[in-house]
């Protein structure tokens, strides 16, 4: 499989021509030249002061003098030793001719490519394959024999559950893509590489189902990639910004996850995934608002707790957007809202507070939003210690001491408690931050503000496009079939169809009337 | 083309955020008023004084007696602070009171949460009428308040400091909600007296004196039962009992206890009702107005007094007969006091007007001594559901127990 990505991986790499490398004397598109020392001086001077570059010089059979260009670190050592010096370091009698051949078909290594560029070299070298040149041959071999450390599997830290597979991605592209392989193991799961970043070169590649993706998707994304001309890439997030629709908006307009799982039912649904070396987030594109508050889990549970506990999420979304806004609100504006018994002890809670409920508010969010950074930024041991603080000043203290009134506190509570209730961080940032301005209308405006700052988000997300695909689909456009798997989860039988907007090209993904059903009939027999 | 997007949108974010910061700097936010500045009022009193004045009183809500939590004065509990008090001002009309009475509150004053309105005695013989419209234009009172009359002064039920609720402006309400008596709000007050019987009846309440042992202010108000408005000035009151009557024709009993005596036997039988439904039919015959009033209810037994086994159908069938009875009696007795006052605060001027609209109208003007002549023919169908599981009334020796 490793040899079908960098298949695909040298292919689009020739369309990339624009990349300008500015190493000193040879340029990269050259070839390898006849001459085995002046190939070996080339690469010596392109590798000037890498000390973690080895050149390991021998004589093949005894006789020919030859160069292994490896990294440290990066190749495996034992491997070297043992399948590529030890065989050719024997001293024979007869060296094998002709000698090219011999090394493709004899040597005990799985994957052995010939490199006939200087580029082509410093890829195979970089990527921790050992180069082997030897003299009178023009060519170098690639040997597949790259291994460096890497995290093993574990658990997404980020997008926990309880239900589903404990698997989460890694920083190792191909371990990524052989966990996608594993669950989807059609061929039909096809995955294009390319490498972007100056210096970091950092491998992406889209996988997409064939068959089930637009075509013009892929065409557009792998056009999008390779406009982002930058020094490095070191996380997707830095993808995800060089390729979005709307770069200024608040709403994430591209999904990221760790999880196999949820790439693979993104895949599934003809989606495409970016996965990108170096980090365990791949990118999902294109999304809808609503796949950004739906859970892996949602579809792990039976029907019911999925629909209930997407209600759920429903309702807290529009809390932790809205509740200290409504509070502020009636506090200021509308004190014949509420019922005169829940006024009294609102009013009776905010005698002694000496500031507006707007500024309290504001106060007590972004305390909460400091608290909340902290509490990630700092090691785990101080962690605890963020939470206590926070935990007794802004729930206790500040309350007596008569600076913020309790039921803010308790608002503060419930709305950053409904923040944390998005399945991917992601969605629940845009909820976080469009909180504040909202709640600056409803001070000053009252629910006629709240209002005028919904309308505006629903306006903006009505606008939006991933991709080329509405942010609100299935609802505006409306589909009333899809709703399905909005407004509720319907039960796996029942979901035969595909979202329209991403699986058009193939519209069933299973047998339809598959319900359970008694068996019928059996009086017959 | 795609750079030109972009700005545009990047414009617009900006111009949105823009708005959003300089919106707290504008000073408008005209009708902004934080919950601390404003004084609540709870209820409110509207009483006549001399000089053709009026003296207005507010019940206003004081936030500090809560907030230390607790610290609320119990049922002799010596010491509480009150949660409201009450200030008042005379005018020669509300608004007019009012504004003097801003001057002695430091806060503004609120009318959303009042859901009480009380008028004195004195002012509602002499007319509502120009108060009520007070109330209603105001944007601030809510049309869901309710609406009393007090009997005597109306300032000492807001005064009273009830040990149950906090305030008693809560108490008449709960009370009102519990459909014992007449149940009325602003809205339906302006229906009654702008409809087509001119009539109306608001609650009548008095304040219950203290027990023993309790403070002065402790009373309770409480109602007593209905006065009768003709046009907008009362003339009269009926008694609760007759004002138990009134809500069966007016359609509202909900929560009522008969107690019938079946013929020929000892003790009494309670019964709660399960459902009743009031039919009004107006009739028109030789030019004679007449009142048809169906009844159709249900009771379960609550009490059972005599020795009567409700289980068996014969006696069960005594009982409803009394039942029906006693029903019959209620109403028509309301009815006929109704009448008396000669106030048609049944709203059959509304009815008979849906029906005969050109008979109607053409003895509109002196409707009230048609009221006073129609005959009411009442038609109660009466059961007894849900005798209970006690057969038998409990307490009571197997042979003693009437057997069929």
């Amino acid at each position: 499989m490793i040899r079908n990505v960098s298949k695909l991986l040298r292919k689009t790499k020739e369309k990339k021509p624009h990349i300008q490398n500015n190493y000193q004397d040879s340029k990269p598109e050259d070839p390898l030249n006849g001459e085995f020392s002046q190939n070996v001086e080339t690469l010596r001077l392109i590798y000037d002061n890498c000390s973690d570059v080895m050149f390991r010089s021998f004589l093949l059979f005894g006789k020919t003098r030859a160069m292994l260009i490896y990294i440290e670190g990066l190749s495996d050592i034992e491997g070297i030793e043992e399948y590529v010096l030890s065989p050719l370091m024997q001293e024979s009698a007869n060296v094998p001719q002709p000698l090219n051949d011999f090394l493709v078909l004899k040597m005990p290594v799985s994957k052995v490519k010939r490199v006939k560029m200087i580029a082509d070299c410093i890829e195979s070298i970089s990527i921790g394959n050992p180069l082997l040149l030897y003299e009178g041959e023009s060519d170098g071999f690639s040997l597949g024999l790259s291994k460096w450390e890497k995290r093993a599997i574990e658990e997404p830290v980020a997008e926990g559950g309880i239900r589903g597979s404990r698997e989460g991605f890694n920083e190792s592209l191909e371990v990524n893509t052989s966990q996608l392989r594993r669950i989807i193991k059609s061929p039909a799961l096809k995955m294009q590489s390319m490498k972007i970043g100056k210096y970091t070169q950092t491998t992406v590649a889209i996988a997409y189902i064939d068959g089930l993706v637009d075509k013009t998707l892929i065409e557009e994304i792998t056009i999008r990639l390779e406009r982002i001309e930058m020094d490095g890439i070191l996380e997707s997030g830095y993808i995800e910004e060089m390729i979005e629709d709307n770069p200024y908006s608040p709403f994430p307009q591209i999904l990221s996850t760790e999880r196999p799982d949820v790439a693979s039912s993104c895949l599934l649904e003809g989606r495409a995934v970016i996965l990108v070396e170096g980090t365990p987030f791949t990118l999902i594109a294109p999304v809808s608002f609503f796949s950004l508050i739906q859970s892996q889990e949602d579809y792990y549970q039976r029907f019911m707790i999925g629909t209930l506990i997407r209600w759920l999420r429903y309702i807290f979304m529009v809390l932790s957007l809205l509740l200290p806004s409504f509070y502020i609100a009636i506090l200021t504006f509308h004190h014949e809202a509420v019922p005169t018994a829940l006024l009294l002890s609102m009013a009776a809670s905010r005698e002694a507070v000496p500031f507006p409920a707007i500024i309290e508010a504001l106060i007590m969010e972004i305390t909460f939003e400091a608290l909340r950074e902290a509490g990630v930024r700092l090691p785990k041991q101080i962690g605890s210690a963020v939470s206590i603080v926070g935990a007794l000043v802004i729930g206790q203290a500040s309350v007596q001491a008569g600076l913020v009134s309790a039921p803010m506190v308790i608002v503060v509570a419930i709305t950053g408690i409904s923040s944390f209730m998005m399945p991917r961080y992601i969605a629940g940032i845009a909820i976080r931050m469009l909180r504040f301005p909202i709640m600056l209308l409803a001070g000053t405006l009252g629910l006629l503000g709240i209002i005028m700052g919904v309308i505006a988000i629903v306006i903006h997300l009505c606008n939006l496009r991933s991709f080329g695909v509405p942010y609100l689909a299935p609802l505006a456009p409306l589909k009333g079939k899809e709703l399905k798997d909005v407004l509720w989860r319907s039960p796996m039988w029942m979901m035969d169809t595909r979202p329209s907007f991403t699986g058009k090209s193939n519209v069933y993904r299973q047998s339809p009337e598959q319900g359970p059903k008694p068996k019928r009939g059996s009086e017959t027999e | 083309m795609e750079k030109v997007k972009r700005r545009h949108f990047r414009k617009s974010v900006l111009l949105f955020l823009g708005i959003c910061g300089t919106i707290p700097l504008v000073s408008g936010c005209w009708d902004r008023v934080e919950i601390n500045d404003l004084a609540i009022v709870t209820a409110a009193a509207i009483e006549k004084k001399e000089d053709n004045q009026i003296e207005l009183s507010i019940q206003v809500f004081i936030p500090k007696s809560l907030s230390s939590g607790g610290g609320q004065g119990g049922p002799g509990g010596g010491g509480g602070v009150p949660t409201t008090l009450v200030r008042s001002e005379k005018g020669s009309n509300i608004s007019d009171a009012l504004s003097k009475l801003q001057s002695k509150i430091p806060r503004k004053i609120f009318w959303g949460q009042c859901k009480v309105f009380v008028f004195g005695e004195k002012v509602a013989k002499e007319g509502i009428k120009e108060h009520l419209d007070f109330l209603l234009r105001h944007p601030q009172p809510r049309e869901r308040a309710y609406v009393y009359v007090s009997k005597g002064k109306a300032k000492p039920i807001l005064e009273s400091l009830p040990p149950l609720e906090t305030y008693s402006g809560e108490v008449m309400r709960e009370l009102t909600d519990l459909h014992i008596g007449m149940r009325v709000t602003l809205q339906n007050l302006d229906e009654m007296l702008t409809g087509k019987s001119h009539a109306a009846a608001l609650p009548l309440i008095d304040i219950l004196p203290p027990g023993k042992g309790e403070k002065k202010l402790q009373g309770i108000p409480y109602i007593v039962g209905a006065a009768v408005l003709n046009k907008d000035k009362m003339t009269g009151t009926m008694t609760e009992k007759e004002t138990r009557g009134i809500l069966w024709l007016r359609d509202e009993i909900e929560s009522y206890t008969v107690t019938l005596k079946p013929k020929g036997e000892k003790g009494e039988i309670s019964l709660n009702p399960v459902s009743a439904q009031v039919k009004l039919v107006p009739q028109i015959q030789n030019k004679k107005w007449k009142l048809l009033v169906k009844v159709n209810t249900e009771g379960s037994v609550i009490q059972n007094g005599t020795n009567m086994i409700l289980s068996s159908p014969k006696a069960l069938k005594d009982a409803e007969r009394s039942y029906q009875k006693e029903i019959e009696k209620r109403i028509e007795m309301a009815f006929l006091r109704t009448q008396n006052k000669k106030a048609d605060i049944i709203g059959l001027g509304r009815d008979f007007y849906r029906k005969y609209p050109k008979q109607f109208n053409k003895i509109e003007n002196h409707w009230n001594e048609i009221f006073e002549e129609i005959e009411v023919e009442i038609d109660v169908v009466a059961h007894i559901r849900r005798q209970g599981y006690i057969d038998k009334p409990a307490g009571l020796p197997e042979k003693e127990v009437k057997d069929k």
